[in-house]
């Protein structure tokens, strides 16, 4: 008996401040969250009134919204994919895809490191940065040289048609370094002597990457899914501070997150950006427990 | 990953028993109403030279600390105030960012005592004002003058001071500057290549084409980041070729307001002039940038207010000589005669009705408005005040000159509008849209149509507060 | 001779190596273009930061007439950087060890110890994973504001106080936190911890002196998530620190990119950029072994 109560009380004094914390933290404010959105709340007085489901409907003549969930849903496939793509080939030359056809082509280390080095800013560090690079003329990075060669200069953020791919340029750019040490760990703990059999075979570099390293990288490639996707649907910091008008021009580059913030902390409409956030909260609810249901395929074992 | 987690819906379900617990918590999180901290000490007893009752408790000041810095406030207004009041302790504050700063202040119920709500990042009037989070001023307007007991507050300011601060039949709010709006361009330059101020549309095209052959540097630009920039003389035209009743069924929300002749006829001009004329790179470009190239002379006109010498003042040459001009006459039978501007109290400050201190916030706007605090206010930063003389007999930057001949030319002709401090959303519609339309990627027409959809909704919209003018 | 099996052997690598030669050119200009990519941007940045104000308008790619150092001196002084990163520091230190602490007591206890209610509550963290925090943020500021409201602690805890935002980071890290190091307690194995049991030891003595110790791989790297996590926070401080002096450096930097729009100090911007990214890059550079290993036994494991 002695042993089991020392048992509860150790689970209870272990769980006892985290969960105290989360409650406090995360938990309430989230509730409170759901009950904003049901009332016409405009963040100044203490006295909310209830409005019901108003500000769902609301939501349904909202094209900014819809636009902005458009922008987060294309992000949600196009930044993993790139992402993946870009990072899986370069973690394959980096480790296996040397001349000698089992190592990392020369200088792989420097490049690992090199290649993490977005990774580690902070992204409204990123943004400002950015919003340098791309600046609209002569004195922008890019323009500079697109200029010289009489090619621009392009409006990489102020043109409504470029710059939601500046968007994703900036966030692949971020990310590719992350995923690049990510994959090569999976590659490391794949034995040796599968790439050189299949070498022996004759398998050149490419059937290399196709038939061995992306089948035995799966699991792992479904990792970097998940991560990004989440990325993708909660981006904020990016578009708020790097682009024109955040979200702009004409709201080309707007995300969910970034009109919840607006309809909020702009238009004081903190009833409808918490309508609005519930709404964000499903769909990304929605899209983790969609793609662990996905993700439940046959692990190759080797 | 060892073993992916698996939501079933039976643990869910136990999951989602837990929440009464969480809920019980955040009872207790709800923002609070508290009870309004005033009546905790006896209330000062007034009089003539301290008309709102002014006590020794500390005021705390919060200054939008944009293109006028916040040293005015350090350097000349809060002395003034000390010199009077000395056991009053002043807590001063500034920043860009006031709504994320102090938006939260009002939610919890203790606002500082005076606000300096300007900026791109200020606090939505409406939502205050919707909520009687804004002091009433008239008794400020009603008061003696800081200067001379014979003279009340009110006879200071000029009546659209008082009309724009006007919300619900209140004067809630205050603007301490009068910005005059028109194109600037540098004087120097344009009497260096012969160029001449443009009284006519066609002049002003001609004198375009001119500058563009010229080759010496581009025509017009705007912040192009900040397209509001350009709807103001868009807005501005429209009102001198169809009259003040152009703004004022714009601001009321009437209905084809936006889609009248007049905006149609001064639409299609701008964007025949962002087709045409404007630097390139100008739609990329904020308001600083595009400044600065101007300083550079890299082009020669663009629309800004009059705050626009005192942001320049670090990048300008000291031959730049800035100089304004009115929006040119369009058609011939405009409704508004040449000179016509567009002038606007900014610089809005305001007292919060549940601050702590709200005699000292109002003494403090009194302070504000003396002839020394005006005066000195408008030599620091290059610009006019709304106080009346106060400007009188100190010398005047080329800018701040311009820009008071150009308003004392408009005498009465003198427009505003209200729209954007109302509405939010349909400022920031404008400011969509009017981008598109400078680039080309909106017709005219396709714009007004725009424009004039969002008004629609935002009229239906009854979550939202309408005003009248 | 030529039926030496290792001579066949190097002579086949000698002809695969010719077989791929165009192959392994296109490989390297590929990683040779990553690499101006990735590093480009931050040595124009760095370029930029003694550029005088005209330089940075003018050709992006010119060269600097003078190194202007001063550029430093006014990102230091009056934008406060080394204030704000010495403030970020500080909060990052004591909110990681704390999420670090709690985190792993929970997903120890949640990872090994079967009871009833041990399901809800490891999904009730997990499902924080999802949560937008846009949704939480004006709760919170009147969660945090009436923490500070709590008796005696109060004021240590409530708005603008950096224990508050620690508290607050820590509560906001644990549902990663929690989700990856229960996984990572049920790979280990047992027979370790179950021994010192028999021997007389206490759980939470198992837990110090045997589990934690052997779960430092996932320890390591998770630390190294928290801490880049919470460095890159911008929403939280936003919204619960307000008073200048106590901001954190990603409010510093987005204060001086829009502060640069009213001052025109954009030398000044570049200088404050550079100093918030060398840091990071000498750091991650000197302990990049470590954080790619962590990193990855973390997520892979």
């Amino acid at each position: 008996m002695l042993h089991r109560h020392r048992r509860t009380l150790f689970i209870i004094s272990f769980l006892a401040a985290p969960v105290a914390l989360y409650l406090i933290y995360v938990i309430s404010p989230y509730l409170q969250a759901f009950y904003i959105a049901t009332t016409n709340w405009r963040g100044v007085s203490a006295t909310p009134e209830f409005i019901g489901l108003d500000n769902f409907r609301r939501m349904l003549g909202d094209d900014t919204f819809w636009k902005a969930v458009t922008h987060n849903a294309a992000l949600l496939v196009l930044l993993p994919v790139v992402t993946i793509a870009i990072a899986l080939f370069f973690a394959f030359l980096l480790n296996v895809g040397g001349a000698k056809g089992t190592a990392g082509i020369f200088g792989s280390k420097v490049y690992r490191v090199v290649f993490f080095f977005p990774h580690v800013l902070a992204y409204t560090v990123v943004a400002v940065l950015f919003q340098q690079v791309f600046r609209p003329d002569g004195s922008g990075m890019l323009n500079a040289p697109l200029m010289a060669l009489g090619l621009g200069p392009i409006g990489f953020l102020s043109d409504p048609g470029v710059a939601f791919w500046s968007v994703l340029g900036v966030m692949v750019w971020q990310a590719v370094g992350f995923y690049v040490v990510l994959f090569s760990a999976g590659l490391a703990s794949i034995p040796r002597d599968m790439f050189e059999a299949a070498q022996i075979d004759g398998a050149g570099r490419i059937s290399l990457f196709f038939r061995i390293t992306i089948p035995l990288l799966w699991d792992t490639v479904q990792v970097a899914w998940v991560y990004l996707g989440i990325l993708a649907l909660d981006v904020f910091a990016i578009v708020w501070v790097m682009t024109d008008q955040h979200g702009g021009p004409d709201y080309s580059t707007t995300v969910m997150a970034a009109e919840i913030y607006r309809n909020a902390f702009q238009y004081s409409l903190f009833g409808y950006a918490s309508a609005l956030g519930v709404v964000m909260f499903f769909f990304t609810v929605g899209f983790a427990i969609l793609s662990l249901r996905l993700s439940r395929r046959e692990r190759i074992e080797y | 990953m060892p073993d992916t987690p698996r939501l079933s819906r039976r643990e869910l379900l136990r999951a989602a028993s837990l929440v009464p617990v969480a809920g019980a918590l955040a009872a207790c999180a709800t923002p609070a109403a508290k009870p309004a901290a005033t009546g905790s000490a006896a209330p000062v007893a007034t009089s003539a030279a301290n008309p709102f009752g002014v006590g020794g408790k500390p005021l705390e000041v919060w200054i939008f600390d944009g293109g006028f810095g916040n040293a005015y406030a350090t350097d000349i207004h809060q002395p003034l105030f000390k010199g009077k009041y000395p056991k009053v302790e002043i807590k001063h504050n500034f920043t860009k960012e006031i709504t994320k700063v102090l938006q939260p202040r009002f939610a919890n119920g203790s606002p500082p005592d005076v606000i300096d709500n300007s900026g791109a990042n200020a606090m939505d009037f409406g939502a205050l004002v919707q909520d009687g989070q804004m002091q009433d001023l008239t008794p400020l307007l009603d008061a003696p003058s800081w200067d001379d007991p014979a003279t009340k507050v009110r006879d200071l300011l000029d009546p659209s001071v008082i009309e724009i601060g006007t919300y619900d039949g209140k004067f809630n709010v205050l603007g301490y500057v009068n910005y005059i709006f028109g194109i600037w361009y540098s004087q120097k330059v344009f009497r260096d290549n012969g160029w001449v101020v443009p009284k006519t549309w066609d002049e002003f095209i001609k004198l375009s084409e001119d500058i563009k052959k010229s080759g010496k540097m581009a025509p017009f630009t705007y912040a192009g980041k900040f397209p509001q920039y350009l709807y103001e003389s868009l807005l501005t035209m429209a009102a001198k070729i169809g009259g003040n009743e152009v703004l004022v069924n714009i601001d009321n929300l009437e209905d084809g307001a936006w889609t009248t002749d007049a905006m149609k006829q001064s639409a299609e001009r701008w964007a025949e002039v962002g087709a045409k004329f404007v630097m390139e790179g100008t739609s990329g470009l904020d308001h600083v940038q595009t400044q600065t190239a101007q300083n550079k002379y890299k082009v020669a006109m663009l629309p800004s207010g009059s705050w626009l010498e005192n942001e320049q003042k670090d990048t300008t040459p000291a031959d730049f000589e800035y100089g304004v001009f009115p929006i040119p006459d369009v058609t011939g039978s405009d409704k508004l005669p040449y000179g016509m501007v567009h002038a606007q109290p900014g610089e809005t400050f305001f007292v919060p009705s549940k601050a702590a201190n709200v005699p000292g916030g109002i003494e403090y706007l009194r302070a504000m408005l003396s002839k020394k605090a005006a005066g000195d206010f408008s030599e620091l930063v290059r610009t006019v005040s709304v106080v009346k003389g106060a400007g009188d007999g100190r010398p005047l930057s080329p800018g701040a000159k311009s820009a008071t001949e150009a308003v004392a030319a408009a005498g009465a002709n003198v427009v505003y509008w209200r729209w954007e401090r109302w509405y939010a959303q349909l400022k920031d519609e404008g400011i969509a849209a009017t981008g598109e339309l400078m680039t080309g990627r909106l017709a005219p027409d396709k714009y007004l149509e725009r424009m004039q959809k969002k008004a629609d909704d935002l009229k239906k919209d009854t979550a939202i507060k309408k005003y009248k003018r | 001779m030529s039926d030496n099996p290792m001579l066949s052997r190097s002579a086949a690598r000698r002809e695969r190596r010719l077989r791929l030669g165009p192959l392994s050119v296109l490989s390297h200009t590929a990683v040779l273009v990553w690499t101006v990519l990735v590093a480009v941007p931050i040595l124009w940045t760095f370029l930029a930061s003694v550029k005088s104000e005209d330089e940075i308008f003018g050709d992006a790619w010119s060269l600097p007439a003078k190194l202007r150092w001063d550029n430093f001196g006014r990102a230091w002084e009056q934008a406060h950087i080394g204030q704000y990163m010495l403030n970020s520091v500080i909060v990052v230190t004591f909110s990681v060890f704390g999420t670090m602490l709690i985190g792993s007591m929970a997903a120890y206890v949640l990872a090994r110890y079967p009871f009833r209610g041990n399901r809800p509550v490891y999904f009730l963290f997990v499902s924080g994973l999802a949560f937008p925090v846009y949704l939480a943020l004006t709760p919170l500021f009147f969660v945090v504001q009436n923490m500070g409201n709590v008796p005696l602690i109060g004021p240590l805890i409530g708005l603008n106080t950096h224990a508050g935002l620690v508290l607050v980071y820590i509560a906001y890290s644990l549902p990663f936190t929690i989700f990856f190091l229960s996984a990572f307690f049920r790979t280990l194995p047992t027979a370790v911890a179950e021994a010192a049991m028999v021997d007389g030891a206490s759980h939470t003595r198992v837990f110090f002196q045997i589990m934690l110790p052997m779960a430092r791989p996932g320890i390591v790297s998770i630390t190294i998530f928290n801490v880049l996590g919470q460095w890159n926070q911008y929403q939280l401080p936003l919204v619960l620190l307000q008073d200048r002096d106590k901001w954190v450096l990603t409010q510093g930097i987005a204060d001086i990119s829009t502060a640069a729009g009213y001052d025109q100090d954009w030398s000044a911007l570049f200088a404050a950029l550079t100093l918030a990214i060398l840091p990071m890059l000498v750091v991650y550079t000197v302990f990049q072994r470590q954080i790619q290993s962590g990193l990855t036994a973390g997520a892979l494991k």
